[in-house]
């Protein structure tokens, strides 16, 4: 079996359990349609980083849009959020929001009960890693997923590396469909 | 008598004979040099607020030949380890290292100086400090008077590091929060190390002290004039370096010879004469080594590139290394002649020296020779499309830029002739030469960035030592008060995640704010790395003063002990608590009334772990950049979660105050937006009067309105009574306080966790 490398190799694994790499749209979007209480967290990078003419964090907006996903909107995305006219459900910072995923018995975001799917979009990989790291050891109750185009070893799903932003972008855009969609 | 009464007897009385116990200067509080038990209820309690956060960076554990063991989740090693006590376990690791570092450097410049000045050389550090040593009188319960007491203090934190260090073998401790209660430990024990280093430097070299205005330095490669025999300096060690300066003052050879530091030698040779000059932070070393500018390299300790004899030896620049700490397997020339080393190094042989004077007078000798036989050309714009001309986008540097860097794509701009996005990366990168290692194609990326680099120059202002009393006794009220709105310390090295200008945009937004801001190391220098349009850097539009707007830079990495011994002066001069033995009583003061708040936004090394970690057991909160994830270890609290009951001191009686202040211990932030908004909220104590609490959540409001847009969603938490609400903010605070069914908060005269655990210290000691 080859290893899989993550792109930024400070992110390389030293340890045994690794992310399983889902490259089919309709699969995560099974994943999240699957989930009970889902939850996604946004990162500094949804800011700086374009893809298809758009900023990353519309992408996170529409993908939370299609049913109805709670946001956590960590570092300083709240503003661009509420400019985009979406109310994030929270915005304590990267670390916070962790610290309060570990404990099984945390309301969650919406104060029903801690969330069981946590996707990530637009972070730094390296502090992204690092935070994946925290859920994989003391949060066995939740499974993580990153939608960013890096391979994040410490994720629970994670994608691959894509070499070109097209691949990335089509694979938002068919998430985005699929969890649109009816079917399960 | 009992054989355990006897033991601790026996401790006691040679503790009192170290701190002359019956000299009485002040009482004698309950933990006069303390052992790693005697402060551990101390540390049990902050961690049953502000929890151990652990992100492990490695499942594993490789510490012995049991393994390597798989902790992954609720595995244990073969030893029976869990992951989180391996972090913790590591954690410990660092900060001994840290504290090593500092304390080898410490007794380095102490035995340097003894064999100099002697052993009764007297602290003195002038005519507006005489609580010269909060850290030994507080950690301690000595008030040293000479370098020989100051050997004293180094005595005893090495003896407690041998114990600590012995508890990281296998089948020693089976607790986290044990192994976090012992990185504490040492931890404080670094800031005792640090000020022995700092003050020992202050009265055996002369630098400035009692004095705010320093003189302003000029920093940037710019300001070294290639055309003179160049001496850079790199490390943190100031023992060789005054030995270069007096040799050239001597020698009457100030305008012949240019003498530039790295990091901190260069924060210590500028606090000797003005007439040296700072090159730059950390990230900047290897990019001014393969310059070439400099003649003759002379390293002393931490913080050296490692490959630092071979990267000289590339450019043809001379070295010479001048500890213990880092020799590179060189040949030890101290017992040379001088004129045989001068002679070796022109032949290209690089040195160890360990004689200061001997390697000083080498280092110039050589500088003179070879500087007229060197060339020093940077790479002009013009040459770097043919020097990527082999370049295919491969994007191997980006994947190894541990700073996350699109390399490959300023690369591929930079071939067809657009040099802006190289220009880009040069300003995040923080140096280390990885792209160009990596590069299958040999293409000079590192040495393509100086096409980019410019050649600015800064002011900076000179590393000024301790807090004077005075200043202390001026601000002490308005600080516990709030009316000040905090103090925030910019500390730490440079690994910062974007650009380097960011340190001085956050230092100037809080000096604006009329915090009191305080710098040291490569931060320090960073802050100075921006000007404005007329100009001038933060050092020259902001007083040098530590008063409200003030913009100070303390000094180098040592020098962090002043910042954390302001704090505890306030407790001593402005409350009048004494410090002799007394750290519970004054770590207990300034976690909840000194709003201060430290900011190491580009935090890498074990230094940079110990020197926080110390912070944190004195109760000062430590916001870090988001590769400081990879410490492994943060102190989290969960505001709404988490109980905020103190104790009344002066009518003894518990308080559920519901107030989560300060927030976290050591918390880590992706972006400068939060940075500020975070540490502006972790300068809020619960001692904070009406007035002061207005200001500082005016600041809160202000700051998370502009970068988050809304008033912050946990302000309620803050608002303890309607006279806490900020004039400026009234409505809509009062809108927001309505719609989340906001009540008043109990009233609380004085805030402290004295008689909310087991302790000796008796409750009346925090009422001064
Ligand atoms: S590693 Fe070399 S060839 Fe590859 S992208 Fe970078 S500069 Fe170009
Ligand atoms: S030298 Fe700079 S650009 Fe190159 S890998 Fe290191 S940090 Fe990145």
């Amino acid at each position: 079996m080859t290893m899989t490398l993550p792109y930024h190799r400070v992110n390389v694994l030293t340890g045994t359990k690794a992310a399983r790499i889902i490259e089919d749209a309709s699969e995560y979007a099974h994943l999240v349609k699957r989930a009970q209480r889902p939850l996604l967290v946004l990162g500094s990078w949804s800011l700086t980083t374009t893809l298809g003419g758009k900023l990353l964090i519309e992408y996170g907006v529409e993908i939370a849009k299609t049913l109805d996903i709670p946001i956590c909107a960590t570092a300083h995305t709240k503003k661009k959020l509420l400019e985009l006219g979406v109310e994030p459900a929270s915005s304590y910072d990267i670390i916070e929001i962790l610290n309060h995923l570990k404990d099984p018995a945390w309301k969650g975001v919406k104060k029903e009960g801690n969330h069981d799917l946590v996707m990530f979009l637009g972070f730094r990989t390296d502090l992204g890693e690092q935070g994946l790291s925290t859920l994989k050891h003391y949060a066995p109750h939740l499974k993580t997923m990153t939608l960013c185009k890096f391979y994040y070893p410490h994720a629970s799903y994670s994608l691959s590396n894509f070499r070109k932003d097209e691949q990335w972008k089509e694979f938002l855009d068919n998430l985005i469909t699929n969890l649109k969609s009816k079917e399960a | 008598m009992a054989v355990a009464a006897k033991k601790k007897n026996l401790r006691k009385d040679t503790v009192n004979e170290i701190i002359r116990a019956e000299d009485n200067w002040e009482p004698v509080g309950h933990t006069p040099m303390p052992e790693i038990p005697d402060l551990r209820n101390w540390d049990m309690r902050l961690m049953k607020t502000y929890k151990p956060f652990y992100a492990p960076m490695c499942d594993l554990c490789c510490f012995c030949t049991y393994g390597k063991c798989d902790l992954t989740g609720d595995k244990r090693g073969a030893c029976g380890i869990d992951i989180s006590t391996q972090q913790a376990r590591v954690v410990l690791l660092a900060c001994c290292m840290g504290m090593s570092a500092h304390g080898g450097h410490a007794r380095h410049v102490l035995h340097y100086l003894i064999e100099k000045h002697g052993r009764d050389y007297k602290i003195n550090l002038g005519d507006q400090i005489f609580v010269e040593a909060p850290h030994i009188r507080t950690v301690l319960g000595l008030k040293p008077e000479t370098l020989g007491d100051l050997e004293k203090a180094m005595d005893y934190v090495e003896s407690q590091l041998i114990h600590a260090i012995s508890s990281l073998h296998t089948g020693q401790e089976g607790s986290a929060l044990d192994y976090e209660s012992k990185a504490l430990h040492i931890s404080m024990l670094d800031h005792v190390a640090m000020e022995v280093g700092d003050i020992a430097q202050i009265v055996g070299f002369g630098y400035p002290t009692s004095v705010a205005d320093t003189p302003l330095v000029d920093m940037g490669w710019g300001s070294i004039d290639k055309t003179k025999p160049t001496i850079l300096l790199v490390g943190h060690n100031p023992v060789t370096a005054v030995p270069i300066v007096d040799y050239i003052n001597e020698h009457g050879l100030q305008d012949k010879v240019e003498v530039g530091g790295i990091c901190c030698t260069a924060l210590e040779v500028t606090r000797y004469t003005d007439r040296a000059k700072i090159v730059g932070p950390l990230s900047r070393q290897l990019y001014f080594i393969r310059t070439g500018f400099a003649d003759v390299i002379v390293t002393d300790e931490q913080c050296i590139r490692t490959d630092i004899a071979i990267e000289a030896a590339k450019v043809g620049t001379a070295l010479i290394a001048t500890t213990d700490k880092a020799c590179y397997g060189l040949e030890d020339y101290s017992k040379r002649e001088t004129d045989e080393i001068v002679k070796d190094m022109l032949d290209g042989k690089q040195t160890l020296i360990f004689d200061p004077d001997k390697a000083a007078e080498a280092a110039v000798r050589v500088a003179l020779e070879l500087a007229p036989k060197r060339k020093k050309e940077l790479v002009t714009p013009e040459q770097v499309p043919d020097l990527a001309k082999d370049h295919r986008l491969c994007n191997m540097c980006s994947q190894v830029c541990p700073n996350l860097l699109p390399v490959g794509d300023a690369i591929e701009a930079a071939k067809n002739g657009n040099l802006q996005p190289l220009t880009e990366v040069f300003n995040k990168c923080i140096g280390c030469g990885k792209c160009e290692q990596e590069c299958p194609r040999h293409v000079p990326i590192f040495k393509m960035m100086q096409a980019v680099a410019g050649s600015e120059t800064w002011k900076v202002r000179a590393g000024r030592g301790p807090i004077m009393d005075v200043e202390i006794r001026k601000v002490g009220a308005p600080i516990v008060l709030g009316t000040i709105p905090g103090i925030i310390a910019i500390v730490g090295c440079s690994n910062f995640p974007e650009e380097i200008s960011e340190v001085a945009d956050i230092a100037e937004e809080f000096a604006k704010r009329k915090y009191i801001v305080v710098l040291t190391g490569c931060s320090a220098m960073a802050a100075g790395m921006k000007k404005d349009k007329e100009g001038k850097t933060i050092y020259e539009k902001y007083p040098p003063n530590f008063d409200a707007g003030g913009v100070l830079n303390i000094g180098s990495c040592v020098a962090n002990s002043h910042i954390t011994g302001a704090a505890m002066k306030v407790a001593n001069i402005f409350a009048t608590l004494p410090l002799r033995g007394n750290y519970e009583v004054i770590a207990d003061y300034i976690l909840n009334r000194v709003g201060a708040c430290g900011l190491a936004w580009g935090a890498y090394s074990q230094k940079a772990a110990s020197i926080a970690t110390g912070c944190n057991r004195l109760g000062i909160p430590v916001v870090l950049g988001p590769h400081s994830a990879k410490y492994r270890r943060l102190y989290m609290s969960r505001k709404e979660e988490d109980d905020w009951t103190v104790m009344d001191g002066r009518e003894k009686k518990l308080v559920d105050t519901q107030e989560p202040s300060p927030e976290h211990l050591i918390t880590v932030v992706e972006s400068k937006e939060r940075a500020m908004v975070t540490m502006a909220k972790l300068c809020i104590r619960k001692n904070d009067t009406a007035q002061g609490r207005q200001i500082k959540l005016t600041h809160y409001i202000g700051l998370h309105k502009q970068h988050l847009g809304t008033l912050p969603d946990d302000l309620h938490l803050y608002v303890r009574k309607a006279s806490d609400i900020p004039i400026f903010f009234k409505k809509e605070v009062m809108a927001y306080l309505e719609k989340v069914g906001w009540k008043e908060k109990p009233v609380l005269t004085l805030p402290t966790l004295i008689g909310t655990y087991p302790s000796e210290v008796p409750i009346e000691s925090v009422v001064h």
